[in-house]
């Protein structure tokens, strides 16, 4: 106690410590920050409430409204199609990527390059104009003859051109996320399965892929989130999906704010849900890191 | 039982491997000294392929490890030939290696029938951790479980990388444990390890290692008391 002065002892013989109240810290200022954000919050919902503008009788009629509900459907249609080819093909990508061949990795290096420079909405109406472009697509040998030939408007419709565009755009983001998955696994682990002699293929599937799991899911969320709302550019090849939807019928009745207030709390519905299947396939795939 | 002949191998311009030639016999076991960089590691890895060696050649049982012998040339074997070699040389690692998303049990069933991991992991005296997982278990029980691992292929033989280097002090004696079991059963093993005391006890032949080659081997008691070999006994000092 000899160097701080103005201390005094804290403990003496006679007087115990462990027989005192504890006071925990006062922390003021945090009761001032939740104040002004409890009348923010309570101004916004006030403003929800009472400003007619909001039209919440117009929100209440459509948002079941069979036409909103299809278009619902047709959103999670182009969600899930996008989302299942897009990862399908951007695991195969990222095989190739990952390649030890210089060939094969080229090929996966220019899809991505590719896929990511060009804007998802230009790509969609290149899609959607394909049959000006190939009148007919026809199956043969190279150069050669044809076996059998479709007139191309007929085999790739407007939803069809829409999917194929979502999942070939999300494909080059998958396949990145699925590498970067893939080489945040220690490489120990590689070198176990493989001093195991355990094949190839089956490496990849039952050590390294659920390792790399735990890394690919959130930005993998993060994609399926965005693609989902992203599928609302679609509106610009007349597809009926929620966004295209809305504009149809504020076009009609010029109930702007309400019918986006539809589609946006259909958005927060499923994108809320799609963050808690998140959190559940996060949890399996964390099992090992359970104590 | 594995004959090694001639074997160099580099990392770009560093020769870690610089013609070792090493023989053990069937239900031999071999511990490998040497000071960190010689190359026992190397040579360990180049016994199963992880390493492929860029001159001289290995067998195990007269079977070439790599390589086929046609028409006067060695043909690189197929990923997976090789894989499927590799059953027959269990390996076990510094760091375990465990697979971290799989239990005690699962881990050793991804290369065995479940009743064979059940039996494999009672060897090491852990069936009773059948289904933690390996963040739930200590350092000597991973490497108990991996050791089960490495032997649930049914190998010819298993080589040891540094086996308890990774492991706090009190728990290198439950790992050595199961050496010592493994060679009292007949197993051939090769084991690069700085316990020397172990190896004293255990090793029919020690093998000293410095600068990428064979310095000296033989029985312990020669190689350890009586070293012929000035690196050899510079080496003893330190360690001893």
């Amino acid at each position: 106690m000899t160097s701080s002065g103005t201390l005094t002892p804290v403990s003496t013989k006679d007087d115990d410590l462990s027989a005192l109240p504890v006071v925990p810290a006062r922390h003021p200022w945090r009761w001032v920050g939740v104040a002004f954000v409890l009348v923010l919050a309570a101004q916004f919902v006030h403003g929800l409430v009472t400003n007619p503008a909001w039209d919440w009788p117009t929100f209440a009629r459509y948002f079941t409204a069979q036409s909103i509900l299809t278009a619902v459907g047709t959103t999670i249609f182009l969600t899930v199609f996008g989302t299942v080819l897009g990862f399908a093909l951007g695991i195969v990508v990222a095989v190739l990527r990952m390649s030890k061949s210089p060939f094969l990795s080229a090929v996966g290096w220019t899809y991505i390059w590719a896929f990511r420079s060009i804007p998802l909405i230009v790509q969609l109406l290149f899609w959607f104009n394909i049959s000006y472009l190939y009148q007919r697509l026809s199956l043969g040998i190279p150069f050669g003859p044809e076996f059998v030939s479709f007139e191309t408007i007929s085999l790739i419709s407007p939803m069809g051109a829409a999917v194929l565009g979502l999942a070939l755009h999300q494909a080059a983001y998958a396949a990145e996320i699925v590498r970067s998955g893939v080489i945040s696994v220690d490489r120990g682990q590689l070198e176990a399965a493989a001093a195991l002699g355990i094949p190839r293929f089956r490496q990849f599937r039952r050590i390294v892929l659920p390792q790399a799991m735990r890394s690919i899911l959130p930005n993998a969320a993060n994609e399926v989130i965005s693609l989902f709302k992203g599928t609302s550019v679609v509106s610009v090849m007349a597809i009926g999906e929620l966004f295209y939807q809305v504009q149809v019928i504020y076009g009609r009745n010029a109930r702007v704010v309400a019918l986006l207030m539809v589609a946006t709390v259909w958005y927060i519905i499923l994108t809320t849900l799609l963050s808690i299947g998140q959190h559940y396939v996060e949890r399996y795939f964390a099992r090992g890191d359970r104590r | 039982m594995i004959e090694v002949l001639g074997v160099h191998k580099s990392f770009g311009s560093l020769e870690v491997l610089r013609g070792v030639s090493l023989n053990v016999a069937a239900g031999e076991v071999v511990v490998v000294l040497g000071p960190s960089g010689s190359g026992k590691s190397t040579l360990l890895r180049t016994i199963n392929h992880l390493e492929k060696v860029n001159r001289g050649y290995i067998t195990i049982d007269g079977e070439l490890i790599g390589y086929r012998r046609r028409g006067g040339k060695l043909h690189e074997l197929k990923e997976r030939e090789i894989l499927k070699q590799r059953k027959d040389i269990g390996f076990v690692f510094q760091n375990f290696n465990l697979f971290p998303h799989l239990t005690a049990l699962e881990n050793i069933a991804e290369v065995a029938e479940l009743s064979d991991a059940r039996h494999f992991l009672e060897r090491v005296g852990l069936v009773d951790k059948a289904s933690a997982y390996p963040r739930q278990l200590s350092g000597g029980q991973q490497q108990r479980v991996a050791i089960a691992r490495a032997l649930a292929t049914r190998p010819k033989v298993v080589l040891f990388d540094e086996p308890t280097s990774a492991l706090d002090p009190e728990l290198v004696g439950e790992v050595l444990d199961v050496l010592r079991d493994l060679a009292r059963s007949g197993t051939t093993m090769v084991v690069v390890t700085h316990e020397i005391g172990f190896a004293r006890e255990v090793a029919d032949r020690i093998v000293f290692m410095d600068d990428g080659v064979i310095v000296e081997e033989g029985p312990p008691e020669q190689v350890l008391d009586h070293p012929v070999h000035e690196r050899t006994r510079a080496f003893l000092s330190k360690v001893l």
